[in-house]
């Protein structure tokens, strides 16, 4: 549901998404790892229009995302974002940061978008937390807020831009509960992330990047087992040593 | 019903009373400076010492000489002190020097509390008295820290000194009133006389980025105070 | 109270009305063209943005005194249309503290972590709504205090109105002098009630930040 075809994207003169090509299906649960700089990041917000890109396809459910015609805003609402730094909103609690965007993108009444904070609140484990502030909770109980956030438009399909890089240890795991969660209830899911044992478990394939280029798209077995480029074999090596 | 041309011939026929004034604003200020450099720096050390008079002291001479209005300060020395018959430009000297060494006092302050401490430390350690700390560590660092916000202040005085005509110092605003009597070309005149001073304040602004050590974004950052 | 205070004190206090009023107006009308002119230029509109900057930088060279004397003689001549003083000085001190409050907004605007206008932008909102809904309300409340500097300034700075002929709070206390010749104690008076009230008016703004700062 999510077609990348030759995307390039530069900053300036230097190039950092060379011709990268692949597509993630209704379902999937796609993991891209690499080493810093290979522009994983950057793949991830060209998807949901967050980053411009200067020539190539990304089509989102056969809508063309770099189309001057296209309703971003309306697109974004239909595949959610969680971001390294959590990034809710510090003026409200919450729950209110869950309400925003359903009340003002989704038109939705107050109460019914309440309610359903409420429910993502306690999907995610902290149905108490509903009135407190984003400085009250912890970087976990954050990112879990962030997920809720992000699921609260019910979208098709999940981004995740290196969801547990800023969390201390103690915290990864509550947050990668959350995902794995959604995984097996059918998100189609693109994830940035270093958690290997997250991806062994519950990805259906794994892109490695470096440079700008997707060097290898295989199936979560064949590339744990047998990557078939060097450069992907060094990252293995270097990442699985601890 | 006035025109709606502009006429600028007047003024420039009055040129030489507005390079008159030009030239009374700038010793006014260069004066009103000088005199709040001392005192801010007086009243901003001060501002540091351990000791809780002086701290107190400086604390209150700021309170209450940023809150006062500077016009009334000009009335205060002009009208209030009058039996001591000091010339106008005297008080307004006075007045601006008293006002603006009160703004000077809290960005010294701040600037030495900016220093790190271990700074003093070690210079203490390496044999030198704590006066010659002072002078040879912290007041450099010190003043590096600030010159962005004292360049603020600067540019502030010079607008500020345009009040001294309202007790009849003859500086570039109380010309500019005397033209604009004569040859009622009120918009032009003031206009002219914003741009000269805007021109001051430039001058004064990126003048301070010549200083050395000053720090880059002096332009940015210099906003008034 | 000394004596020549309370005989003038009703007459004094009309001027000190007139002092608030006139305060009020500016630091409401300021305010809120303060916020249009630093949106405009956060956003980066084109020739909007650029005329705004020529005004920030011609209001921010020109003294004060010489603003009021451009809204009170100089704009009726060019507009050929006649104001009391009063609305002069209100218009002169709207714009004189709109031109420093811009840029004190923009800076609050670009304060504001990149991050949570993206995040906003993820969750369906277009770019106006992140503006109005969350990098807005985020940067004003962190620049509270620097917002109400800029409304002490303004509150000294209305004595200047004297000058153009408005009876406000100084320029009341300079007609009670001329008639009853007590410099000392009546510009006493005068700089004792500024001194207390611009402590009051700084004291709510640090109420208001403690209550409203947003916290990181």
């Amino acid at each position: 549901m999510i077609a990348l075809d030759q995307v390039c994207k530069s900053y300036g003169s230097t190039p950092v998404l060379r011709g990268c090509t692949t597509a993630i299906g209704r379902g999937e649960v796609v993991v891209i790892c690499g080493p810093s700089g290979s522009g994983k990041s950057t793949l991830i917000k060209c998807i949901n229009g967050l980053e411009p890109y200067q020539s190539g396809s990304i089509r989102v459910d056969g809508v063309e995302v770099g189309a001057r015609t296209t309703d971003l805003p309306k697109m974004r609402t239909r595949v959610g974002m969680v971001f390294q730094h959590f990034e809710l909103y510090p003026h409200m609690s919450a729950l209110d940061n869950i309400v925003l965007a359903q009340v003002h993108a989704l038109k939705r009444k107050r109460s019914e978008a309440e309610a359903r904070a409420q429910a993502l609140l306690a999907r995610v484990d902290l149905a108490e937390k509903a009135d407190a502030y984003p400085i009250d909770l912890s970087g976990g109980q954050q990112q879990r807020v962030a997920i809720a956030r992000a699921l609260a438009l019910d979208p098709e399909a999940m981004l995740f831009d290196e969801p547990t890089s800023a969390l201390d240890p103690e915290m990864i795991s509550e947050v990668l509960d959350v995902m794995i969660d959604l995984a097996g209830d059918g998100m189609t899911m693109a994830v940035v992330t270093h958690e290997m044992g997250f991806a062994r478990r519950v990805a259906d394939r794994v892109i490695f990047m470096d440079r700008g280029e997707i060097v290898e798209d295989a199936p979560k077995e064949q590339f744990f087992s047998a990557p078939k480029s060097q450069r992907a074999r060094e990252f293995l090596s270097k990442i699985l040593a601890h | 019903m006035s025109t709606f041309k502009l006429d600028w011939a007047p003024i420039w026929d009055n040129r030489d009373l507005l390079v008159e004034g030009f030239i009374t604003t700038i010793v006014l200020s260069a004066l009103g400076l000088l005199l709040a450099l001392i005192i801010g720096v007086i009243v901003g050390t001060a501002g540091t010492s351990k000791a809780r008079l002086l701290r107190s002291g400086a604390a209150a001479y700021v309170e209450l000489m940023r809150n006062i209005p500077l016009l009334v300060h000009m009335y205060f020395w002009y009208m209030g002190l009058a039996f001591l018959q000091l010339p106008p430009f005297a008080c307004a000297v006075a007045a601006l020097a008293l006002y603006s060494g009160a703004y000077v006092a809290e960005i010294v302050r701040s600037g030495i509390g900016a220093v790190p401490q271990g700074q003093r430390l070690a210079a203490l350690a390496t044999g030198l008295t704590p006066l010659q700390a002072f002078l040879l560590v912290i007041y450099p660092q010190a003043l590096r820290i600030i010159t962005p916000s004292l360049a603020s202040i600067f540019s502030q005085l010079i607008k500020d000194s345009s009040l001294a005509s309202v007790i009849t110092v003859a500086e570039l605003t109380y010309q500019a009133s005397s033209i604009e009597g004569q040859t009622f070309r009120t918009f032009e005149v003031y206009i002219t006389i914003s741009l000269l001073y805007l021109l001051l304040v430039s001058v004064v602004t990126y003048g301070l980025l010549l200083v050395p050590g000053a720090r880059d974004d002096v332009a940015q950052r210099v906003s008034d105070a | 109270m000394p004596e020549v205070i309370l005989k003038n004190l009703p007459f004094l206090l009309s001027g000190l009305r007139l002092t608030a009023e006139i305060a009020l107006w500016s630091i409401l009308g300021g305010t809120a063209l303060g916020l249009v002119i630093g949106v405009v230029r956060h956003l980066r509109v084109p020739v909007l943005a650029q005329l705004f900057a020529l005004y920030i930088g011609f209001v921010r060279g020109t003294p004060l005194l010489v603003m009021l004397f451009i809204c009170y003689f100089g704009l009726p001549a060019l507009l050929a249309y006649k104001t009391s003083a009063y609305g002069a000085a209100v218009v002169g001190f709207t714009l004189f503290i709109a031109a420093y409050l811009a840029e004190d907004i923009r800076t609050g605007l670009r304060s504001v972590r990149p991050g949570l206008a993206q995040a906003a932008l993820a969750t369906g909102l277009t770019r106006a709504q992140a503006l109005r809904l969350v990098v807005v309300p985020i940067a004003l409340r962190n620049v509270i205090p620097t917002l109400f500097n800029q409304y002490v300034r303004l509150f000294k700075f209305t004595s200047v109105a004297s000058v153009i002929g408005v009876n406000e709070f100084t320029g009341s206390a300079m007609l009670v002098n001329g008639r009853e010749f007590a410099p000392i104690t009546i510009i006493g008076f005068v700089a004792l009630t500024y001194l207390v009230l611009c402590f009051a008016i700084s004291s709510v703004g640090r109420l208001l930040y403690a209550r409203l700062a947003v916290r990181t």
